[in-house]
């Protein structure tokens, strides 16, 4: 027969398991608390001749009701009635500890602690007052280290003489004046009543507003007149505050019994964080470096993903379009099949896989950035700028996930809740340059600019950025006047990217880019292939297909801006579906026309272009109409087809106006 | 200390665990508990930078990246900003 029971409480890491371990050694036995999924852990020692049950109870920071570990410690504490609580505080962390302490001793129940681990606490030059702290707390401190079962005997011998002979302690610790009479006037009320938990306990609960012991109460235990004094009391006074206000003095008690008994090292008081976001963070030296970093990631990716690895995959795709074409000619497939699959699916869905290595360098480096800690910093240096531009900073945010795909981008704008700041954020997002538009840069670039491509596209995603700022100016003086709201960013220290999180960030993009080509991209190649090759009368890909007298339509619109073949027309209202199909739809038309020669698409490209015409035609695909999917997003967020019409007819103007003035500046002066 | 963090946060505009632990002269761990409870008492609003596309597009081959946290960021909630004008 058990001669008494020991509940263990302590924080999560405190050392409990293992001092539940190093308690009742293979006298354990695992169950489930009623009603609930938290795991019971019970178990047994013997001392003296005597058996004591020990219940360890889930680890926990506090004693509230906010997680069923919560719960379950509490109740069993209030309910369960053990005849004494060790209190395992780790301690290296004691301060942090003693807020769940101050907790038990207001619930009047017999504690000792338990200082766990104090050789890691030695180790880090924490040096104690134990005497000092069992002082403070009128509690017996007693130092253990449970992993090698040092300290275990003394605190069984002390939790057994607290259990036989002490009463329990009452909390030292007093509240302000005001919440110290309404706890006195509210025990006054209670008093008599045959509540479930300590008196003083209770009334403090009622004052701190929790839920939990409110509802209980009120369902059968008080009477009317109690019951209307606690409504009375939520009437006149914001719980709120007062919950506050205690926690705040537990959070002060807890510092109040630290200090002075004991005494950590001085911490460098200068961190590597500190000294990096001196520079990082700085007013002026923010965005320059920002613009620097990025600047250095376009480089990279173009250095690695384009020049080193790019020629892999063309020649893997180049490859496999041989095999296919030879497998169709010797099972003698008919000829329509053979055109689909070389000059459709290869030369169209083909080049745009070719591609996967620049997507992968470039999501293998923000993802660094990302797990670093750094674009925290980056969204910080660019709040000032945002708010003077009259927006909020948050927008940044949403423009770095634009930076991937716009639909994300524009779906974290729902968490705004000011419309002005919502709506702009929504509208300037689609001219961040998505990951799809990248291969229709990366293949112009590397016809006309292979030496500068970092420098291109670095200056791309900046025009980008610098058109959804000037957008939200002019937005935020005329359509959304306004304040913006307030809002303030985590900002976690540096640290070094886990591989782990780095390379699923690049995963995800990679995956999404080729899951795209295969789905989307090949259902508009396809259909734009039939079109293409569309009547059978008709020259197949020539201008007298079904395509090409689209692309004769759409041309002359795109005369001023200096690319006006019909080929090019369509390919950009080809990108509208998916903006990958851009570079897939010239793949397929152009390849075809150069095949005999056996010319790549970089090659076409130089023929149909020159460097001037390469420039408007980037601006005009980085601004130019959004992708079907963005376009369904804004329907969505802002609950209206205006907004996504005019999202789709406004981009197409600001990409052709910049196109054209590219143009025609550019030719002006004499550029070609 | 809520309080003090309370203020920090609205005075700096932003969250430094790191710097608001060396201005209070305490842990990091027991600032980071701090803004929790004050998160928990809705003094400060978390808001959620990602998006959860299980209730559209659950097939958009980008899906993941919707739910991706890049920033956390928080907002003074109308008790927040009361408490600190008493």
């Amino acid at each position: 027969m058990s001669s008494g029971t020991i509940a263990l409480v302590g924080n999560p890491n405190s050392g409990k398991t293992t001092f539940f371990n190093a308690l009742t050694g293979s006298n354990q036995y695992v169950g489930n608390w009623p009603g609930v999924t938290v795991e019971k852990k019970e178990g047994s020692f013997t001392y003296r001749g005597k058996e004591y049950h020990v219940v360890d109870l889930p680890g926990t920071y506090s004693l509230g009701a906010f997680s069923e570990d919560e719960i379950v410690a509490r109740d069993y504490i209030l309910t369960g009635n053990p005849d004494v609580i060790i209190n395992v505080i780790d301690a290296s962390n004691v301060e942090r500890n003693l807020y769940l302490t101050t907790q038990l001793l207001e619930m009047g129940k017999r504690v000792v602690i338990a200082l766990n681990m104090v050789d890691e606490a030695k180790r880090r030059d924490i040096e104690f007052d134990i005497q000092g702290l069992s002082k403070r707390l009128n509690l017996p401190v007693v130092p253990t280290i449970a992993s090698k079962e040092k300290g275990i005997e003394d605190i069984i011998k002390v939790a057994i003489q607290v259990m036989e002979k002490k009463p329990p302690v009452k909390s030292p610790l007093k509240y302000n004046e005001v919440i110290e009479h309404h706890i006195n006037h509210m025990e006054e009320v209670l008093k008599g009543e045959n509540l479930p938990y300590p008196l003083r306990w209770t009334a403090l609960k009622i004052i701190e507003g929790d839920r939990e012991v409110i509802k209980k109460l009120n369902k059968s235990i008080l009477n009317q007149k109690a019951i209307n004094y606690i409504k009375d009391f939520f009437k006149y006074h914001s719980s709120g505050d007062f919950e506050l206000e205690i926690i705040d003095a537990r959070y002060a008690f807890a510092h109040s019994i630290v200090d002075g008994t004991i005494n950590r090292p001085e911490e460098d008081v200068i961190t590597i964080t500190d000294k990096i976001d001196k520079i990082f963070t700085n007013k002026y030296l923010g965005v320059p470096i920002f613009a620097i970093i990025m600047l250095i990631v376009f480089q990279l990716t173009f250095a690695l993903g384009q020049d080193t690895l790019g020629g892999v995959v063309a020649y893997l795709v180049e490859g496999l379009g041989s095999l296919i074409e030879s497998f169709l000619l010797g099972i003698n497939a008919p000829g329509w099949l053979i055109a689909f699959m070389i000059e459709g699916v290869i030369n169209g869905v083909g080049t745009v896989i070719e591609f996967v290595p620049i997507i992968t360098v470039l999501y293998l480096l923000l993802g660094f950035l990302e797990d670093s800690g750094y674009m925290a910093r980056a969204a910080y240096v660019w709040d000032d700028l945002m708010r003077k531009l009259g927006l909020q900073g948050k927008a940044f945010i949403s423009m770095i996930i634009g930076f991937g795909c716009n639909v994300p981008g524009i779906m974290s704008a729902r968490t705004l809740d000011n419309k002005k700041d919502k709506m702009i954020t929504i509208l300037i997002n689609p001219f961040m340059s998505c990951g799809a538009k990248l291969p229709i840069y990366s293949v112009f670039i590397a016809a006309f600019f292979p030496n500068h491509g970092g420098l291109i596209l670095f200056s791309l995603y900046t025009f980008g950025i610098i058109v959804g700022l000037i957008l939200a100016k002019i937005y935020s003086k005329t359509l959304f006047k306004g304040e913006s709201s307030y809002f303030i960013m985590e900002l976690p220290p540096y640290r070094i990217p886990t591989i782990k999180n780095v390379l699923r960030n690049m995963w995800d993009n990679v995956y999404g880019f080729i899951k795209r080509a295969g789905t989307t991209i090949f259902v508009v190649i396809t259909l734009l292939w039939v079109l293409a090759v569309l009547p059978a009368s008709a020259q197949p890909y020539g201008e007298f297909s079904i395509l090409g007298r689209i692309g004769a339509f759409l041309a002359p619109i795109f005369k001023l801006a200096g690319f006006g073949t019909w080929q090019e027309s369509v390919a950009l209202f080809a990108g509208i579906p998916a903006k990958e199909a851009v570079i897939g739809t010239l793949g397929m038309l152009y390849a075809s026309e150069y095949v005999e020669e056996g010319a790549l698409l970089v090659n076409a490209i130089r023929q149909h272009f020159t460097s001037l015409t390469t420039l408007s035609y980037m601006a005009m695909t980085l601004l130019y109409t959004p992708c079907v999917a963005t376009l369904g997003i804004i329907k969505k967020e802002t609950n209206s087809y205006k907004w996504m019409i005019y999202m789709a007819l406004s981009s197409f103007v600001i990409g052709w106006i910049v196109a054209v003035l590219i143009f025609q500046i550019g030719s002006l002066l004499g550029f070609s | 200390m809520l309080k003090e963090i309370l203020r920090i946060i609205n005075r700096e505009g932003y969250i430094s665990i790191v710097s608001i632990a060396k201005e209070l002269n305490i842990s990091g761990q027991l600032v980071e508990d701090g803004v929790k409870q004050l998160v928990r008492m809705c003094y400060i609003l978390e808001e959620k930078t990602g998006e959860d596309c299980s209730t559209f597009c659950g097939n958009c081959p980008f899906a993941k990246n919707c739910s991706k946290e890049i920033v956390k960021t928080y907002n003074i909630s109308d008790k927040g900003i009361n408490f600190l004008k008493k």
